[in-house]
C-alpha cells in the first residue's frame, strides 16, 4: 500500500494527500492507496503545483512507512529525530 | 571589516527585488518548481526533507556584532529560533517558508548580508583561517585578499555556470588552519622572490564521492597576478572538465585525469595571455581593500595579566577553557577565544537566538566589534584582553557557550545528515550526540589531547569524515543506517585521506567503537605524541582491531 506526499509550495512543510485529494498535515490523515490507486492519486496532485511541490509516493504498513526510505519517511513525518535547538537546550 | 560601498549596496539590493519578483511568480504558480529551482539555488535556497533551508554567507566567516544581531532576529522572527553555522563559513536556516524569503533578504541586505553563490555550480564563499589578523604565525593577513577574490567572483558572468560548484580557501600561515588542500584551489600566503607577497597554489583538493588531496600547482603567484591565475585554472576547467557525470565533474577530477603537469600546462597557456590583461590587481586597489582590515587599535599592553593569572588560579573551570579554548594573539595583552558550539549533547554548529545576541554583545564590548565564524563549526571572539577574559568566559557561560572543548574528541564537526537532508543516506547528529555524552568527562578529553572527529550523513562529505583523524560516513544498508569509520585523516598542511578501517557499524556500535579507539591510543603513543602522530607512526592496524574487538553483529 502507498501513500502519496509532497512538501507544501507555501512553506515547504511535509503534506500527504489525504481524504477527497486535499492536503493533510499529518500521517494519520493520509489516504492509504493501493497501487493503482496511488498512481492515479499522483498524477492527479502533480497537476496541482500550486500545493504539491515534488509529489511521490511510498510505502507503508500498517499506515507506518515501509520499504526502503522508511527511515527518511518517518523523520519527514515527526521532525527531526534531534528535536531544535532552542532556549533550554536541544528540545 | 570590509563595508559595502556603493556598487555593493546596488548589487545586493538589485538581487533581492529580483528575488521577491521570483518567488511572488512562484508562490503564484506562475513557476513550476522546475523553472524555480535554478533560481532558487542562486540565491541559497534548497527544498529538504521538512521545509526550505536558506544558506546566508559570512564571507570569510568575518561578521560584525550588528550582523550577529540579525542573524538572531532572522531565527527569531522567521525561523524556528535556532541557526546553524556550516563546515563552509555560513549559517543555514532550517525552516523559512518561501513567503518569507524576500523580507529574510530585505533584512540581511540592511546589514551587509546575503545568500548570493551559497549553492549551485558557482564560486562558493571563500573561507579563510579563523584567526586571520590574529594569529602570531601570519606572513599577512589573508582577509583582503579573500574579499578581493569575493568581489571579482560575484556574479562573474564566465564563472556562473561551472559543471560543478567551486570551493577556494586562502591561508597567511604555514599552519593550514582553513584546510586548503581539501579545496578545489587552496590558496597560501608565501614570500615572493622579489620579497613581495605572492601565493603558493594548490588545487584539486575535494571530498565527496571521490576524494583528493590538492596538489601544488605554483609556488609563487605573485599577488598582483593572483586573479588572472585563479580565472586562468577556472577557464580550463570550464572547457576541459565533464559536464556529463554530475560525480566526475569537479577539477579533481580533471586534474586527476589529466596529471598535474599536463594540467598546470593548461593552466599557464592561459595565464600566459591574462596575465597582461586588465585582471592585475593595481596596488592602490590592493592597499584601498587591506586599509578595511587594518589592525584595531590594540591597546600597547604586557605580554601576561595579572587579572587574568589570579582568575586562573581561582577558578578551574576558566582555566580549563583557557587550556583549550585560548588561543595566542599576535598582539601582546590579547588573545582569541574559541566559543564552542558543542555543548554536551548538543547538535553541532546550533546556536540559539538569544545566544547569538548574547555573543553579538561580547564581541562589540570585548572583541573590536569583530566575530568569526570557524569551518569547525564554532565561533570565535578574535581580540580580547587578556584582562578581559574571565568577564567574556563568565558570560559566555551564563549563555551556555563555554563548553571548553575546542580541537578536543568532542568538537565533532557533523553536517545536518538525515534529520534535515534530503541527500544524505543516514543520520549524523545523533551519532555525533552518542559520542558527545560518553565522551563528556573533561579529564578524560585533555588527556587525549587534540583529536578531530568527522561525521557524514552521506558521500558528499558535508561533514570532512575523509580529512578526520577519526571520520564517520553514514550509509544505508537496506533500509538500515551504518557507519564506516576512517582513521588518520587530516585537514592541515599534512592533509591526508583517512584509511577505511572495515566493515561498516550499527549505529549503537560507533560511539563506543570510537572510545575504544581512543583508549588504544592512550595505551600506545609516546610522550608528547597526539592522536594523529600516534596514527601516522603505527598505522590503522591497532585501532582497526580496537574497533572490531567486541563486535560480532556487523554489516
Amino acid at each position: 500500500m502507498k501513500i502519496v506526499t509532497a512538501n507544501r509550495l507555501s512553506d515547504g512543510r511535509v503534506i500527504y494527500v489525504g481524504l477527497d485529494n486535499e492536503p493533510v498535515e499529518h500521517i494519520d490523515k493520509a489516504s492509504v492507496l493501493d497501487d493503482t490507486a496511488a498512481e492515479v492519486v499522483l498524477a492527479e496532485v502533480a497537476g496541482r503545483p500550486d500545493v504539491f511541490v515534488n509529489p511521490y509516493l511510498f510505502e507503508v504498513q500498517d499506515h507506518a512507512p515501509s520499504g526502503r526510505d522508511r527511515l527518511k519517511e518517518r523523520i519527514r513525518s515527526a521532525g527531526p529525530t534531534v528535536g531544535h535547538s532552542v532556549a533550554g537546550g536541544v528540545g | 571589516m570590509y563595508r559595502y560601498d556603493e556598487f555593493d549596496h546596488a548589487l545586493v539590493r538589485e538581487r533581492v527585488e529580483e528575488f521577491s519578483d521570483q518567488v511572488a511568480r512562484r508562490a503564484s504558480g506562475a513557476l513550476t518548481e522546475d523553472e524555480f529551482k535554478p533560481l532558487r539555488l542562486m540565491n541559497g535556497v534548497y527544498l529538504q526533507l521538512h521545509a526550505y533551508m536558506l544558506r546566508v554567507a559570512i564571507p570569510y566567516g568575518v561578521m560584525s556584532s550588528r550582523q550577529m544581531r540579525r542573524l538572531g532576529h532572522i531565527a527569531r522572527t522567521y525561523d524556528k529560533g535556532y541557526g546553524h553555522f556550516t563546515t563552509r563559513c555560513n549559517i543555514q536556516y532550517n525552516w523559512p517558508a518561501l513567503t518569507d524569503l524576500p523580507a529574510i533578504l530585505s533584512d540581511l541586505a540592511d546589514v551587509e548580508m546575503h545568500a548570493i553563490q551559497t549553492s549551485g555550480n558557482c564560486i562558493r564563499n571563500t573561507t579563510t583561517d579563523v584567526f586571520a589578523g590574529a594569529a602570531n604565525d601570519e606572513i599577512e593577513d589573508p582577509r583582503p585578499w579573500c574579499e578581493i577574490i569575493r568581489q571579482w567572483s560575484t556574479i562573474h558572468p564566465e564563472f556562473s555556470f561551472l559543471p560543478r560548484k567551486f570551493k577556494i580557501a586562502v591561508i597567511g600561515a604555514e599552519k593550514d588552519r582553513a584546510a586548503i588542500r581539501t579545496h578545489d584551489v587552496g590558496l597560501q600566503i608565501v614570500k615572493g622572490d622579489d620579497g613581495g607577497t605572492a601565493f603558493r597554489v594548490f588545487v584539486g583538493g575535494g571530498q565527496g564521492r571521490l576524494p583528493h588531496i590538492g596538489q601544488e600547482i605554483a609556488p609563487a603567484v605573485p599577488a598582483a597576478d593572483l586573479l588572472a591565475y585563479l580565472t586562468a585554472i577556472l577557464r580550463a576547467w570550464n572547457l576541459l572538465g565533464r559536464r556529463d557525470n554530475i560525480h566526475k565533474a569537479r577539477i579533481k577530477i580533471l586534474v586527476a585525469s589529466l596529471g598535474i603537469e599536463a594540467f598546470r600546462e593548461e593552466v599557464d597557456k592561459h595565464y600566459a595571455t591574462l596575465r597582461h590583461e586588465d585582471l592585475r590587481i593595481p596596488e592602490d586597489e590592493a592597499e584601498r581593500i587591506k586599509a578595511y582590515f587594518a589592525s584595531p587599535l590594540f591597546e600597547a599592553l604586557p605580554k601576561t595579566s595579572a587579572p587574568f593569572d589570579r582568575a586562573l588560579l581561582a577558578d578551574p573551570d576558566l582555566a580549563r577553557f583557557a587550556r583549550n579554548n585560548v588561543r595566542r594573539h599576535r598582539q601582546s595583552g590579547y588573545a582569541s577565544m574559541v566559543v564552542s558550539l558543542k555543548p554536551v549533547g548538543g547538535v553541532p554548529g546550533d546556536i540559539t537566538a538569544d545566544q547569538m545576541d548574547a555573543v553579538a554583545d561580547l564581541a562589540e564590548r570585548y572583541s573590536f566589534d569583530e566575530l568569526r565564524a570557524a569551518y569547525e563549526q564554532n565561533l570565535v571572539l578574535p581580540h580580547v584582553k587578556l584582562d578581559d577574559v574571565p568577564t567574556v568566559w563568565r558570560a559566555l557561560r551564563e549563555a551556555g557557550l563555554a563548553m571548553a572543548n575546542a580541537d578536543l574528541a568532542t568538537d565533532v564537526i557533523a553536517c545536518p545528515g538525515l534529520d534535515y537532508c534530503s541527500l544524505a543516506n543516514a543520520r549524523s547528529i545523533p551519532v555525533a550526540q552518542a559520542l558527545s555524552k560518553r565522551l563528556a568527562d573533561m579529564d578524560y578529553q585533555e588527556k587525549l589531547g587534540p583529536v578531530r572527529i568527522n561525521m557524514s550523513g552521506c558521500i558528499n562529505a558535508c561533514g570532512h569524515h575523509h580529512v578526520g583523524h577519526i571520520g564517520v560516513l553514514g550509509v544505508d544498508r537496506k533500509g538500515e543506517e551504518y557507519y564506516q569509520i576512517t582513521v588518520g585523516g587530516a585537514p592541515d598542511e599534512q592533509a591526508a585521506l583517512g584509511d577505511i578501517v572495515g566493515k561498516s557499524l550499527p549505529a549503537d556500535e560507533v560511539a563506543p567503537a570510537i572510545q575504544r579507539t581512543l583508549d588504544r591510543y592512550l595505551q600506545i603513543r609516546t610522550d608528547g605524541e597526539r592522536f594523529i602522530d600516534t596514527v601516522r607512526r603505527v598505522g590503522p592496524d591497532p585501532f582497526r582491531d580496537a574497533i572490531y574487538e567486541t563486535l560480532d553483529a556487523t554489516a
